[in-house]
């Protein structure tokens, strides 16, 4: 959080922005179809050559979100008093608002959801995400930026890397577009990089694939449509359905003193929660849902599902990552696991040799990830879940919860061909 | 929440380091820190590893305590390993030696209790012509876990055969868990024998020995070194760290040059100073050596590069025929005691270009920009080599339009200096122009 109280830092923020953190909200309208994206001057390079061109516009902002209902207070952190019906929790996160108008687009001030909308692009897009900060509903005194960090984007520049000490933040009401030229497949993450370890902690954080060309091109005899992790020319990484998993944690304490205008020691770091895209078991297993819709009720702002759906014999990838702050070990009993990447980088040396690992336990450090793949055994139920115990509750109470999901595995036919990632 | 959010004096003092960091890394840029002469030889640079050399591979190192000071104005108290003709330092001396080659380091302790040195990794250690052993008291209970120094003026000499090449931590082997919290740890590192510019035997190993760097990652809890400091117990169920450190510095400490004046005890920056691949004039990788003399993993994520592992422990990670077996990370998730040795580039992909390939996108106008701190490395401009001007209350850390990336942990209250944010373990890569930047 940033206060505007210290004196050195409001004479200089008020010459920069002529006191916008304060009239965002005003001048805010104008601003997000407007900026630097709708403007950008077509450049040589873009003349020259026919790159798909992909658009992205996300907004970040506050909002509230919902542990499961079973979790035992933690007052006076859990649940927040000043959460609205239905809610426990405040955050910070993105919204996708591609192609919203201005307004509607400025309405989703106060509704962050977690994680942070999927992307997926593929190698050689031109890829533009703007940004625009919509400020804090909860926190008008604040005028914290965002950014937008590629967490794992090769070769960067810091323009696009995100990091506000060495290039630049979005100040309230104002936005920046990024561009992204992706030449690495594999699985990434993205997150605000302002302030990094509150805006991480407090939920701005979320995935992003990158698609090999070999998609284009089947190898192996694969029929045309066969879906790769990499470009592994052996057809080593194809699968049949992918679901994706963002490991957080969640420190009730550190959410409430934000939202009651307190600061946290994040050396104090204490979670309460153990979430997989947001959420925490069971929660995990609830169908995917909408933001923009109230149909999932208290879930309304955790729309992403971890509940993996397959066919028996089906090839599953499973895109796992990691923006929490503890080390987690994913294990699934009665399948076999193989790692095929790690950190968007298949496991093959520079001479070709492939070295994947087969494996029932994948550890997933912080700001890590792991692309795995399994066969679906016999149709049946089977639990994919943090082997650390201890993260397999809910704020302490009884009974399971956590970083825990299902996979569920029919005959064949059972399930019809995936649509997107985690559907 | 950053520094100046918290309303205490520590704050004031973060801005301080700050500037006087900028000082530091201006006059770096131009005049190499003065050599340090000494029998055991330590090379005169302001940047990369500091390595103490011998031609006998003999070290007299002397353990004795010092203080260290912190970027928010804390001093800590701390024990650690010095070279026995140079004053305290943390941490102990980088020594560099030969695979396959005989080592002597002779230890000399100052301290108030029995201290030793034990070297994972090295063959047929002796102390004091004897195989090293653990130590046990008459009643069967472990003293040491390896010969040890007398208190106050006691010594031992140690001898090995330097290991397969790679990196090694060096630490105490007595009250380990309080010894090397309060600092007695440092890096070995083994360098082939007949070539010194590969990290292991294999020649795809090879790396530009102007860009060396080690990466000793450790962490203080400062009521921990104020008990030892007092002499009072200290009850090891409330340990928590709060300062997270780079070869004993915290950011921004971690830029400023390699024996910077104001950090006495903390010879070792960690800023790494590249240009970009070029298959002609700067093919070869930088490398990193990654340690974990800490409690729990470092996950550490160097931004805009991947970095590729090729050596653990001081093993190259090959097959049993000779396959490579290296991979590319994003992140290295260091486990304590682990070493890590990693390859790095950075390549100008794009090769954007004001005027023959500008970025598709346009940055912001000033007024509508959030430049962070009251100072900033962003050099206003998304071109290599270019630089546009900055409102004048910002201080300007950019020299030439040279790029700059962060890498830091990734448990990120491990990135703060006790909380507060963009500090602790963190330091910057600095990408100039091919060209360099102009000399002034």
């Amino acid at each position: 959080m940033t206060h505007n109280a210290k004196l050195p830092s409001l004479s200089r923020r008020s010459l920069l922005s002529g006191g916008a953190g304060l009239a965002g909200a005003a001048i805010l309208g104008s601003r997000i179809l407007t900026g630097p994206a709708a403007n950008a001057a077509p450049s040589l390079v873009r003349a020259a050559t026919a790159r798909p061109q992909k658009q992205v516009h996300l907004a970040g902002t506050d909002g509230w979100v919902s542990m499961p209902a079973d979790a035992p207070p933690d007052l006076p952190f859990f649940p927040d008093s000043l959460a609205p019906n239905g809610f426990d929790t405040y955050v910070f996160g993105f919204r996708d608002v591609t192609g919203m108008s201005s307004t509607q687009a400025a309405a989703q001030r106060g509704k962050a959801q977690i994680s942070a909308p999927m992307l997926d692009f593929d190698e050689e897009d031109d890829v533009t995400i703007t940004l625009t900060n919509l400020g804090l509903l909860q926190r008008p005194d604040l005028f914290d930026g965002h950014t937008l960090h590629w967490h794992g984007f090769v070769n960067a520049i810091p323009l696009f890397d995100g990091v506000p000490e060495l290039s630049l933040a979005v100040p309230v009401g104002r936005d920046l577009s990024y561009f992204y030229r992706p030449h690495d497949a594999g699985t990434y993450m993205y997150h605000c990089h302002f302030e990094d370890v509150e805006h991480v902690q407090m939920g701005m954080t979320g995935m992003v694939f990158v698609r090999p060309k070999q998609n284009r091109t089947p190898v192996n005899g694969d029929p045309a449509g066969s879906k790769y992790a990499y470009n592994d020319g052996d057809g080593s990484t194809r699968y049949d359905r992918e679901f994706a998993f963002l490991n957080t944690e969640l420190w009730s304490a550190a959410h409430y003193r934000d939202a009651h205008i307190q600061v946290s020691d994040w050396t104090d770091y204490d979670p309460s929660f153990w979430l997989l895209n947001g959420r925490a078991y069971p929660d995990t297993i609830v169908p995917n849902g909408n933001p923009s819709s109230t149909a999932a009720g208290r879930l309304q702002y955790q729309p992403i599902s971890s509940l993996v759906r397959c066919n028996s014999g089906d090839r599953v990838l499973l895109r796992m990552s990691n923006l929490g702050y503890q080390n987690h070990a994913m294990t699934v009993d009665n399948i076999d696991l193989q790692i095929v990447a790690k950190d968007a980088s298949r496991l093959v040396g520079r001479d070709g040799t492939t070295n994947y690992i087969t494996t029932n336990t994948v550890d997933v450090g912080p700001g890590e990830s792991r692309d795995v793949i399994f066969v679906a055994p016999a149709p049946g139920e089977y639990l994919l879940y943090d082997r650390k115990y201890s993260f397999l509750n809910n704020g302490g109470g009884p009974g399971y919860g956590g970083m825990m999901t299902k996979i569920l595995v029919g005959t064949p036919g059972t399930y019809g061909p995936q649509a997107a990632a985690n559907s | 929440m950053n520094a100046n959010d918290r309303g205490d004096p520590m704050s004031f003092m973060a801005h301080l380091s700050v500037r006087r960091l900028l000082v530091a890394a201006l006059a770096g840029a131009f005049a190499l820190t003065a050599a340090v002469t000494s029998p055991q030889a330590v090379a005169a640079t302001s940047e990369g590893l500091l390595c103490d050399t011998n031609a006998q591979q003999t070290f007299s190192m002397t353990a004795r305590d010092g203080y260290v000071s912190t970027p928010d104005g804390n001093s800590l108290y701390m024990w650690s390993y010095a070279n026995s003709s140079r004053g305290f330092q943390l941490p102990g001396p980088t020594l560099c030696v030969t695979s396959g080659r005989i080592v002597t380091v002779i230890l000399h302790n100052t301290l108030p209790e029995a201290t030793s040195v034990l070297f994972p990794g090295q063959k047929g250690v002796k102390a004091n012509g004897n195989p090293a052993q653990p130590q046990f008291d008459p009643g069967g209970s472990l003293t040491s876990m390896v010969q040890a120094a007398a208190p106050e003026t006691g010594s031992v000499t140690y001898t090995f055969t330097a290991g397969t090449p790679g990196t090694y931590l060096y630490e105490s082997g007595t009250d380990v868990d309080k010894q090397v919290q309060m600092g007695l740890y440092g890096a070995l590192v083994v360098r082939p024998a007949g070539s010194p510019g590969q990290v292991n035997d294999r020649p795809d190993s090879a790396f530009n020995p102007s860009t060396e760097y080690v990466f000793l990652l450790s962490e203080v809890d400062p009521d921990l070194h104020l008990a030892v400091e007092r002499k009072q117990p200290f009850d090891w169920s409330t340990y928590r760290a709060r300062y997270f450190m780079i070869n004993g510095r915290s950011m921004p400490d971690t830029l400023a040059p390699n024996n910077a004046s104001w950090l006495p005890g903390q010879p070792y920056g960690a800023l790494v100073h590249i240009k970009p691949y070029d298959p002609a004039t700067n093919a070869l990788p930088s490398v990193i050596r990654y340690l974990n003399a800490g409690t729990v993993n470092y996950p550490f994520h160097p931004h805009g590069s991947d970095e590729r592992v090729v050596n653990k422990d001081g093993r190259a990670l090959q097959g049993p025929g000779g396959q490579d077996l290296a991979y590319l990370k994003y992140d290295f998730d260091v486990q304590p005691g682990q070493t890590v040795d990693a390859l790095m580039d950075w390549r100008d992909v794009e090769h954007w270009d004001a005027l023959t390939n500008p970025i598709p996108t346009q940055i912001p106008a000033i007024t509508d920009q959030l430049l962070v701190g009251t100072d900033t490395w962003f050099s206003e401009s998304p071109y290599l080599g270019i630089k546009h001007a900055l409102p004048t209350l910002i201080t300007s850390n950019n020299e030439c339009g040279e790029y700059y990336h962060v890498a830091h942990s990734h448990a990120l209250q491990q990135a703060t200096n006790y909380g507060a944010t963009f500090g602790g373990m963190m330091t910057v890569y600095r990408i100039d122009p091919p060209a360099g930047c102009p000399a002034k």
